[in-house]
């Protein structure tokens, strides 16, 4: 018996230490532009360099242990370089990728590093199905998942990113897409800067601080996007500070302490969003006069909506609180919804406030407020509200089977009735 | 001599109630401060300010910047003190003494390029090190064009 399992540690010793003698430095350098180098499995220490158009190719058990402060790789002046199925791991970045034309990362799983991809004046970028886990602490201690700097062109897909500062931070970027990545447990799930045409889709982020954190941008488009559970003390679903043509759409935006706030942004549009649960759905400060919420449900939510005195188009929007009618049978409600509520506004400057949120005093004070509030003409007013949540329109539809069969047990019941009484 | 003893004591009261007030920095605390300006935590103290107002308040920033917004904003007349972290140091000088230098590719939190130090020493010893920039005054920060730089 223990011989046997003097032969496991054996074998298993082997097969970690087993390709230690290929030498990855050298095979990059021997390798002819084009060519592709294979790494066997095993792990390589070392702060490894690229200056080549090459692949590097993993495989299953391959990794890269960066020495001292180092990255684990460095990418710098070259083009088509592809790194796939490496796992690394160190102490600061793991990779760092400069003046690159053309860089694909793929398959990669990084972990305790202070900080995962670096990459910096590059263009033509794709990183896909990267995992970073980050090490346990608190996220000023941390470095960023994906960062990228003063580049254009750059595609982020289907990564898992956790317990890091931002999961995605974009700085100084052109034309960037960043689809399908899941980021939890950090600061920011992706963090925005000074970046032009942006597209972030299909996104999951729940736990950080900020799903969403998007800064001195033009042109960006949200859509689709799962943001939740952001409800730290300075938490937000999406924050846009200085942001200039935005679009909001199709998210779902859950159980956050505010689900989407907009500073000193113009041309914002938020349209066919769920809002649910969060305590303060909507909010705006210094925002211009073309930025508009329609065709949003809100369900849930404390409050609605808040704004400084300049306000927001609030239109044909779906509120859960709203009670009224519906005369002229169009689906949208007569008389106009007003967002402003003193209560609310009190709720969000003191956060302790929501614990009375459903008491008698407060009931009576909303329903003193909405009186008074009902003068109220433009500033968070929407004076088409939509009776019926988005989604909500198949319930008139007619379900053939379980009519026939509510028909014929009636009937059997009638029949069964009618047999009793004759007999 | 009680009498005595209790004019000496009246006297120290009133010579410590006509002192100036002193308004101190506060330490950072990441876990919970955020810009007031941007909304951004406050992660890279190194480049950290904040303002003491006369009420007892603090105000936070992230950067210079966001601090200089602030003061363009609501102006300086509830300010008790102003500080900014020294890049150099890591220790909070004063805002309206400090020396300032510019340069597009000094990395702050807010990507302004603008940072602090105690004298003009320091910021040549900085520059000599980090790359040249435009020394400024607090005076200069006014004008300055706040945002990234081409």
């Amino acid at each position: 018996m223990k011989k046997i399992g003097f032969a496991l540690l054996f074998f298993l010793f082997i097969s970690q230490t087993v390709y230690a003698d290929f030498d990855v430095q050298h095979a990059i350098d021997a390798a002819k532009p084009g060519e592709v180098v294979h790494i066997p499995a095993g792990r390589y220490h070392g702060n490894f360099i690229v200056t080549k158009p090459i692949m590097l190719k993993g495989e299953e058990g391959t990794e890269l242990i960066a020495e001292k402060n180092e990255p684990a790789l460095r990418i710098e002046n070259t083009a088509n370089i592809t790194v796939e199925n490496i796992n690394l791991s160190g102490k600061n970045k793991a990779i760092v990728a400069s003046n690159v034309d053309g860089l694909e990362l793929h398959k990669l799983q990084i972990k305790d590093f202070h900080s995962g991809v670096h990459i910096q004046r590059s263009k033509n970028v794709r990183i896909h199905e990267v995992n970073v886990t980050g090490n346990v602490g608190h996220y000023s201690r941390k470095g960023n998942g994906l960062a990228v700097f003063k580049s254009e062109n750059i595609i982020i897909e289907n990564n898992t990113i956790e317990q890091v500062q931002d999961g995605i931070y974009v700085e100084d970027v052109k034309r960037i897409v960043v689809q399908r990545n899941k980021v939890t447990n950090s600061r920011y799930g992706t963090h925005f800067m000074y970046t032009s045409d942006a597209e972030a889709l299909l996104n999951t982020y729940h736990h950080n601080v900020t799903g969403l954190m998007v800064m001195m941008t033009t042109d960006i488009h949200l859509e689709s996007n799962t943001v939740e559970n952001h409800v730290d003390f300075n938490g937000y679903g999406m924050l846009l500070y200085d942001v200039q043509q935005a679009k909001i759409k199709h998210n779902t935006i859950k159980n956050n302490r505010t689900g989407v706030a907009l500073q000193k942004s113009s041309n914002v549009h938020i349209e066919t969003n769920d809002f649910q649960m969060n305590q303060t759905a909507l909010e705006g400060t210094k925002v211009s006069d073309d930025t508009k919420a329609s065709n949003n449900n809100f369900t849930g939510n404390i409050l609605t909506a808040r704004s400084d005195k300049q306000g927001f188009k609030l239109e044909s929007n779906y509120y859960d609180d709203y009670s009224g009618i519906d005369l002229e049978d169009n689906g949208l409600g007569d008389v106009p919804y007003v967002a402003v509520s003193s209560f609310g506004q009190w709720m969000v400057r003191q956060p302790v406030y929501q614990y009375f949120v459903e008491s008698p005093s407060v009931i009576l004070l909303t329903s003193l407020d909405q009186q008074i509030n009902k003068t109220e003409k433009n500033m968070l007013v929407d004076h088409t509200p939509r009776l019926a949540a988005e989604g909500t329109k198949e319930k008139n539809k007619v379900n053939v089977v379980q009519m026939l069969l509510g028909l014929s047990l009636i009937l059997s019941s009638l029949w069964l009735w009618k047999r009793g009484i004759t007999e | 001599m009680k009498k005595w003893m209790m004019i000496v004591m009246l006297c120290c009261v009133m010579l410590i109630g006509c002192s100036e007030k002193t308004y101190e920095p506060r330490e950072i605390v990441s876990e919970t401060d955020v810009c007031k300006i941007c909304n951004m935590s406050i992660v890279h103290n190194a480049y950290a300010g904040q303002i003491a107002l006369k009420n007892g308040d603090y105000e936070i920033f992230d950067d210079i910047g966001c601090l200089m917004e602030y003061i363009e904003a609501n102006g300086e007349d509830e300010i008790g003190a102003a500080y900014i972290k020294d890049a150099a140091k890591d220790e909070w000088i004063d805002v309206f003494e400090a020396v300032y230098v510019y340069n597009k590719d000094y990395w702050t939190p807010m990507n302004y390029g603008v940072v602090a130090f105690d004298t003009k020493g320091a910021a040549q010893e900085w520059m000599s090190t980090e790359g040249d920039g435009q020394l400024l005054t607090y005076k200069d920060l006014h004008d300055f064009k706040w945002g990234i730089h081409e």
